[in-house]
């Protein structure tokens, strides 16, 4: 210890700051339960604390702790364990079961033997056949294609026919959704008209239920989560019935879409966190090493859902930087040791999600080979090697009058458009933009300068070199590409580019240099003479302005379709990729098509340039001020239950979904949130006046439940708050569950686990919980299995005005 | 940090030369106190020697005269306005006027313009229109309204030197923090011009400095001079909020400073330390912080009312109620009962257009298949015409006469359309353009008499208004309810194709409680019966005395305005830059230009200094950084006095440049670069602490005032290595000077630079400078 005095003195002043939370892992050699000696020896350093805090009337023995201990220990550890907060206690008494059923010795003999050892599975085995029937009970009633099956079942249908389709999600879930198809023996010829009936030959009632499964098991892992946040019995119940019996969680998962799945990702996450916490006492076993990749797996499958899931991977780095700064601290444990713990997280929470994602990535370029919907926007070369694809009959060399489309080589860069609306800024001139889609207005003829003579299409055939000065005629509209010392309508700073003039007007303005830049495959421009379609890199410089042609992700508002700008970049910067573009498609009468093999474009560019383009749509999804969008909601909406979501039609003969939470959840939940920090700071402010609330490790533990909830709320919901794009009320549903586990936690806290409190009491405040949670549940659950008959003939439900259940 | 060890260098373990039996009586390391063995009561303490003598008074002296030049010189040029002094001048202007005015801003420091302004006998004609109008010419007196900016802002630089002062750091030390803002262009610039940022920035600054200055007597507690410097620190704050909202930041500033103070008071080792004890300190802290600065922010507004009594530009921003409370306001002279009978034109509050209709009639069927009603169009159309007259009928029997006749609040009305002789109805069929909508259209009187009748119902509900409230043109702002569907009268500003002459649409909004549905009857045309002069029918005299209004809700609406316009500033500037290249200076602003003689006006800092600034606050992160993981580690490398003065004073100002900069980036509104000046400002106190910590090993310690209760210690004496901190501090003020005087021509505006000259001056090619000589043309 330093002798500076100013140090002891810092020593004395925060004995409530811990350094030996960690530590305490590594000083004690923990007991195996092959060596039930030791174990005898250990816990009575704990028991003490143990028995100090634990005086609760009545108590009951948590059946499984008798199960478990009677074979190998005193009766004092079942002693008055009300299933509360000591993090030790927890640990031992869940331990894995996998690890349990490997090391107790003997296998169970009998049928009762077996309920006997498995009796604390019994709950939640019942909890999930009662799953089973909220989530299937009636899951085909209404045959008709409900809210996003729209868009969902038709991905899922891209999986079953391999047409390459493009969508801002990762494929994890849509693959899913093909699976399910494939499975329900799908053929992929629907096309998912959103309110359509569903013919006959789509097994819709199949892949609803296969998808349902997953909104099935969160209840078993809500359990199972608790029981691993060392909540008491009563507080598991509380938790499991919260996610069996919340009408927004049981219609979200009823129907084709991904969110069923993305919760439970979600849920597994949490459960394998809290899982692997419950292993720290025992770093690098095998139990830990499971857990912890069994978490860095299904972070990855989270994040291949949807990108929602990053917000629970934040939430598990949190954790983990909590956890490397406790073990920083811990001045006992060897330096290597330390290191290991690092490249442990790294590999099992950086690398394996990273892994899972990109299978996810190969999965979907390899089933989807055929060309779909969504070719262009992907790279050239992507393209021509999807089957149906006719790039490789195009012919090889650009000529003056060819018709070409040009592509932009940068991240996620589309193919350079133009169609007869004006920009309502600057110029006034017709737009020139970059887009995704293919039609006719992508085509541009190569034309030469207005002194050349005129393009003879009988003449002499001239290729197109580098260093060439000419004119692109847009071929639907006759316009010139033009650009001129006006700024870009988003890019301040570069110049606009427009279409100007027609065949026989225009200026200098219009000229363009093209200057190669490479050829992919005959490497450096030395090389060669004539451009390529597809593997020759162009750029387009301005001649007269010396700006270069650029198209760089930003997106254009409302007027120019949200499609994306191009401009004119002053600032020469010959590495920039968003100035680089080549031939993709090239129609010319003259040249003969070419028969050739395309090189391949290697996956990590293709998926790297997916992912920019699924981020720039996404990004684009930004709420539009003059389109009134009545599903959308604003994220403040959401906690208290503001709104609620029509999923269908609304006619008095349609069977009709409403996205909406059960509200006692839904406020409970956000109540709770609210009130963990008052009892934060009013449990700090004690300390500071020394009053002593907490056993040790008690506080901990109560801080390390809170904080997940409290950290796994705010990351699933504040980051809404900031995000531009357009929002709706189930984007909610993830933090949903946060809230839940701190109602559970502060309810468990301070009346189930509360010392002070009568077994009586405690029955009642659980009792009481049920019957509300239970009762709302019943009360809301037509809005989740489906009103039929006119929405007013159900009275009642309107609880808030805001709801738009019933119609006027 | 590892330099050279001479003999002085102390640094480690026991590093500081206390008596080593202070470990032994060492309680907390929170407070200064390290009592000795020789612990004495009152009376044998030690008094802190007081930072001031001789040459510290000389040299800020010397450096207040620099700073007074620097700001001053050529004060009257540009002699034309300047970027936001067509706001903020013309804002001074009003309070000579006494014209109602809306601003995003608080009042206080365009009362002190105001004020200026009043001094030097500017009788507020100028209109102050665009930038570039000039003052001379108008003969307006803008070197008075300037000089009030100018003389704060040059305050500022003495205030900074005495906040470092006063923290304990040596005299090398606060000059190091005082030439970083007495030699910025960007100070200069932004305190020259007649703008709101040298009052707030001169407030945050002394706010920073009074809180400094009451931390130094707290263990006087509930003395005079305590009470002395916690009100004032409240005072000082409430001004700075009262310049700017900016000033929100500095009580955030504050309040976390006097937290960490109160988490101390809580503590229950300390001596006394009774809950009684705390709640004394809390209720002082809450007098002296939050009720004495609502009081001094309220006294703001209740001024700028009293100097506001006339109706001016700002009448449209508030509420008929409040307009009613100005002098010669249109509504207040205008504002007529409307009764049964009368024919009125009726406007939309929000796209102002009348409401419309002409015989044309809705086409069958619209482009995207769906069909209309093919009844009359009623539109929305900004022009003022006879086709916009429409007759309040009513639903109930009347009297003959008198009061009776007058519409209130909540009645059921027909409007009737006098150029068609057709009622207005709508009914369950879609709008042209909206789907969700329904339609609005007229019928004939027959129609509306028979089966029709119900849809031709609507209520009037009059905004914010009591049961039986008279239906009032122009100020009863109102909804228009139909009956029978329970949809409000509504239009949006697309318009419609051309069959309907590109007029609005109008239709009916499901959304009933939205603020778009409110309308106002325009003007009363006619009278029943005709004839009658609609002023006089009430037997009023034309000439109304304003109404009065509850200070409190006159503010609560305007602050409530203020917040709101403030965050709907998002439009688009030119030279608005994100929070992330100010403290790097990667954008400036273009405040004037003049054609003629190819000046500029271009705000811009001392590159030197902030980039300095932005140094200094990267090395005390990191700093702060290696101290937490060694200490993790169980080392301590850094003597104690030292840390406390890093962690506390250096913390402190660390704090208030966060609090100054980072909530920017979470604001949606357009954001320029001095915004950041505030922060500026505490960057430049952290840089000195960070300075002092790399040069010297220990500081003046303590150096707050011992109360009765605190022990005797024995002082310790900065000892800053005098030689390179000297070397240091000169090179730094020669290179700012130097790059002072280099970017001085943009920022004084003078003298004109020819294109070269201001090219070179285009040091980050961010920067957009106005009569650059152009590159030579390419190919």
């Amino acid at each position: 210890m330093p002798s500076n005095p100013g140090e002891v003195a810092l020593e004395i002043d925060s004995p409530t700051e811990s350094p030996r939370a960690s530590s305490e892992f590594e000083e004690v050699s923990y007991p195996t339960w092959s060596q039930p000696r030791a174990e005898e020896e250990l816990p009575l350093h704990y028991m003490g604390e143990d028995k100090a805090r634990r005086r609760v009337k009545g108590a009951q023995a948590a059946p499984e702790s008798t199960v478990m201990f009677d074979a190998d220990s005193p009766a004092e550890y079942d002693q008055g364990d009300d299933g509360g907060k000591d993090v030790y206690a927890k640990l031992r008494q869940h331990q894995t079961p996998v690890s349990r059923m490997r090391r107790t010795s003997a296998p169970p003999t009998s049928v009762s033997e077996f309920i006997q050892q498995n009796l604390e599975h019994l709950p939640p085995a019942i909890y999930t056949l009662l799953s089973c029937w909220t989530r299937f009970h009636d899951i085909g009633k209404s045959p008709y294609v409900v809210w996003d099956e729209a868009h969902f079942g038709k991905f899922g249908s891209h999986y079953l026919k391999r047409e390459f389709y493009f969508d801002v999600h990762p494929p994890l879930g849509k693959m899913l959704v093909g699976l399910a198809g494939l499975l329900s023996g799908y053929n992929g010829n629907y096309e998912f008209k959103s309110g359509e009936q569903y013919p006959d030959d789509v097994p819709f009632v199949a892949m609803r239920v296969m998808l349902a499964t997953f909104g099935v098991a969160m209840v078993p892992l809500g359990w199972y989560t608790a029981v691993e946040l060392g909540m008491s019995r009563r507080a598991c119940h509380l938790v499991a019935l919260m996610v069996l019996c919340d009408v927004a969680w049981l219609a979200i998962s009823r129907f084709i879409l991904l969110d069923s799945m993305l919760l439970f990702f979600t849920f597994l996450t949490v459960y394998c966190l809290t899982k692997f916490n419950n292993q720290q006492h025992e770093p690098f076993s095998f139990d830990w090493w499971t857990w912890l990749s069994f978490t860095g797996l299904s972070i990855g499958m989270v994040c291949s859902v949807k990108w929602i899931g990053l917000f629970v991977t934040a939430l598990v780095g949190v954790y983990t930087i909590e956890d490397l700064w406790e073990k920083f601290g811990d001045l006992k444990m060897p330096v290597r040791t330390y290191i290991r713990h690092w490249v442990a997280r790294a590999g099992c929470l950086i690398g394996l999600p990273i892994i899972v994602y990109l299978i996810s990535f190969k999965l979907h370029f390899l089933i989807l080979n055929h060309s779909g919907p969504g070719d262009a926007q992907m790279s050239s070369l992507f393209q021509a090697h999807l089957v149906g694809n006719d790039f490789s009959r195009s012919p090889l060399e650009a000529a003056y009058g060819s018709r070409v489309t040009l592509k932009n080589m940068g991240w996620g860069g589309g193919l350079l458009h133009s169609h007869v609306q004006t920009y309502p800024v600057g110029s006034s001139q017709q737009q020139v933009t970059c887009y995704h889609y293919k039609d006719e207005n992508n085509d541009w003829v190569f034309l030469p300068r207005w002194e050349e003579p005129e393009y003879n299409p009988n003449g002499e055939l001239q290729f197109v070199k580098h260093g060439d000065v000419l004119r692109l005629s847009h071929f639907s509209t006759g316009r010139n590409m033009h650009s001129h010392a006006i700024p870009a309508p988003v890019t301040k700073t570069a110049y606009e580019v427009s279409g100007y003039g027609n065949q026989t007007i225009g200026d200098s303005h219009d000229y363009w240099m093209v200057e190669v830049v490479d050829d992919i495959r005959r490497g450096h421009r030395n090389n060669f003479e004539t451009i390529h379609t597809l593997t020759t890199r162009l750029r387009f410089k301005h001649w007269k302005l010396g700006c270069y042609l650029r198209a760089a992700n930003a997106v254009l508002p409302q007027w120019g379709f949200k499609q994306i700008e191009v401009s004119c970049e002053k600032e020469d910067n010959p590495r920039d990729e968003h100035t680089y573009w080549n031939i993709e498609s090239h129609i010319n009468d003259r040249l003969p098509p070419a028969e050739i093999t395309h090189i391949r474009s290697p996956f990590f560019r293709d998926f790297w340039h997916l992912n920019v383009a699924m981020m720039t749509s996404n990004n684009a999804l930004i709420p539009d001020p003059d389109k009134e969008d009545i599903l959308a909601s604003k994220p403040f909406d959401w906690p208290w239950l503001h709104l609620g979501l029509r999923m269908c039609g609304w006619g008095d003969n349609q069977t009709k979904y409403y996205l909406l939470g059960t509200p006692v959840i839904w406020w409970s939940g956000t109540a709770s949130l609210g009130i963990s920090l008052v009892v934060f700071v009013v449990y700090l402010l004690r300390m500071q006046r020394k009053y002593v609330d907490f056993a040790p490790g008690e506080w901990d533990h109560f801080l390390y439940v809170g904080k997940i909830a409290l950290f796994g709320w705010c990351f699933h919901y504040l980051p809404f708050l900031i995000m531009g794009r357009v929002t709706y009320v189930h984007h909610y549903l993830p933090a949903l569950y946060f809230s839940v586990l701190m109602v559970a936690h502060l309810i468990d806290h301070f009346f189930l686990s509360a010392r002070s409190l009568s077994e009586r009491t405690k029955w009642a405040v659980f009792a009481f919980c049920v019957i509300s949670i239970v009762g709302t549940f019943w009360w809301f659950r037509g809005v989740a299995f489906g009103i039929d008959g006119p929405i007013n003939d159900h009275k009642g439900l309107g609880w808030r005005k805001s709801w738009n259940i019933y119609s006027l | 940090m590892e330099r050279p060890t001479g003999s002085r260098r102390r640094r480690g373990y026991g590093g500081i030369d206390a008596p080593s039996n202070v470990s032994t009586s060492a309680r907390s390391s929170d407070s200064e106190d390290l009592p000795t063995e020789h612990s004495q009561r009152a009376g044998a303490t030690i008094i802190p020697p007081s930072p001031w003598n001789l040459h510290n008074y000389a040299i800020v002296t010397v450096m207040t005269i620099i700073a007074f030049g620097l700001r001053f010189y050529k004060l009257n040029h540009p002699d034309q306005v300047a970027f936001d002094e067509v706001h903020f001048g013309k804002f001074a202007s009003y309070y000579i006027t006494g014209e109602y005015y809306f601003d995003v801003h608080p009042p206080f420091a365009k009362l002190l313009l105001g004020l200026a302004g009043w001094f030097v006998g500017y009788d507020g004609s100028f209109e102050f229109e665009t930038i570039g109008d000039s003052y001379t010419a108008a003969h307006v007196p803008y070197v008075g309204l300037r000089a009030l900016p100018a003389f704060l802002g040059s305050l500022t630089v003495p205030l900074v030197y005495m906040i470092m002062l006063e923290s304990g750091y040596p005299t090398l030390v606060a000059a190091f923090s005082t030439v970083l803002i007495l030699l910025d262009n960007g100070h200069i610039g932004q305190t020259r011009l007649i703008l709101l940022d040298a009052q707030l920035i001169f407030f945050v600054t002394l706010s920073l400095y009074t809180y400094v200055k009451f931390r130094k007597v707290r263990y006087l507690e509930f003395t005079p001079v305590w009470w002395g410097w916690l009100c004032a620190t409240g005072v000082a704050l409430a001004c700075s909020l009262g310049c700017k909202m900016v000033g929100l930041f500095t009580f955030f500033t504050i309040g976390t400073a006097v937290l960490v103070d109160l988490w101390e008071v809580l503590d229950v080792r300390k001596e006394g330390h009774t809950m009684d004890y705390f709640y004394k300190h809390f209720i002082a802290r809450t007098v002296g912080l939050i009720i004495l600065p609502a009081i001094v922010y309220l006294s703001f507004f209740w001024v700028h009312f009293a100097l506001l009594p006339k109706s001016g530009t700002g009448d449209a921003f508030m509420s008929p109620a409040f307009q009613e409370t100005l002098r010669n306001n249109e509504l207040l002279m205008n504002s007529q009962e409307i009764r049964y009978y009368d024919t009125i034109t009726i406007k939309h509050k929000e796209t102002k257009v009348f409401l419309h209709s002409h015989p044309e009639q809705y086409p069958l069927r619209y482009d995207d298949g769906r069909v209309s009603s093919q009844g009359q169009q009623v539109t929305g159309y900004n022009h003022d015409d006879v086709n916009n007259h429409w007759i309040v009928v009513p639903t109930k029997a009347l009297p003959e006469t008198g009061r009776g006749r007058i519409v209130r609040h909540e009645d059921i009305i027909q409007l009737t359309h006098v150029a068609t002789d057709t009622k207005l109805l709508t009914h369950d069929v879609a709008s042209p353009l909206m789907p969700t909508n329904t339609e609005f259209t007229t019928v004939s009187h027959d129609e509306a008499r028979g089966d029709r009748y119900n849809d031709t119902l609507f209520q009037v509900q009059i905004d914010d208004a009591d049961p039986g409230q008279a239906w009032k043109s122009k100020s009863g702002h109102f909804k228009l309810i139909h009956m029978p569907t329970r949809v409000a009268l509504w239009t949006h500003p697309k318009p419609l194709p051309e069959w309907a002459f590109k007029q609005q649409e109008i239709n009916g909004n499901k959304k009933v409680h939205e603020k778009s549905n409110i309308w106002y009857v325009n003007e009363v045309v006619a009278v029943e019966g005709g004839g009658e002069d609609v002023r006089n029918r009430t037997g009023q005299v034309a000439t109304k005395e304003p109404s009065k209004m509850n200070f409190f809700k006159k503010f609560a609406e305007l602050q409530f305005l203020m917040l709101q316009h403030n965050a709907g500033l998002t439009a688009h500037h030119p030279y608005a830059s994100s929070p992330l290249n100010w403290p790097f200076l990667l954008s400036g602003i273009s405040f004037w230009t003049d054609n003629e003689k190819e000046e500029q006006v271009y705000l811009i800092g001392n590159i030197v200094g902030w980039w300095t600034c932005v140094m200094a606050l990267s090395i005390y992160t990191g700093v702060i950084a290696a101290d937490l993981l060694a200490r993790r580690r169980g080392t301590y490398p850094i003597p104690y006095t030292v840390r406390n003065r890093l962690w506390n004073n250096a913390g402190f100002f660390f704090i208030a440049w966060a609090f100054h900069y980072f909530p920017f980036y979470l604001m949606n509104r357009q954001l320029f670069l001095h915004h950041y000046l505030p922060a500026h400002v505490a960057s430049a106190l952290a840089a000195g602490a960070v300075y002092d910590f790399i040069f010297s090993e220990l500081n003046n310690f303590p150096i707050s005032y011992p109360g009765p209760k605190t022990r005797a210690r024995r002082p310790t004496r900065s000892d800053i290595f005098k030689v390179p901190a000297a070397i240091t501090l000169t090179i730094l003020t020669v290179l700012m000077f130097a790059m002072f005087l280099f970017i001085a021509p943009l920022t004084y505006g003078t003298p004109t630079l020819t294109g070269e000259a201001v090219n070179r001056r285009r040091l980050l090619s961010s920067w957009t400078l106005h009569f650059a000589a152009k590159k030579t043309t390419m190919d």
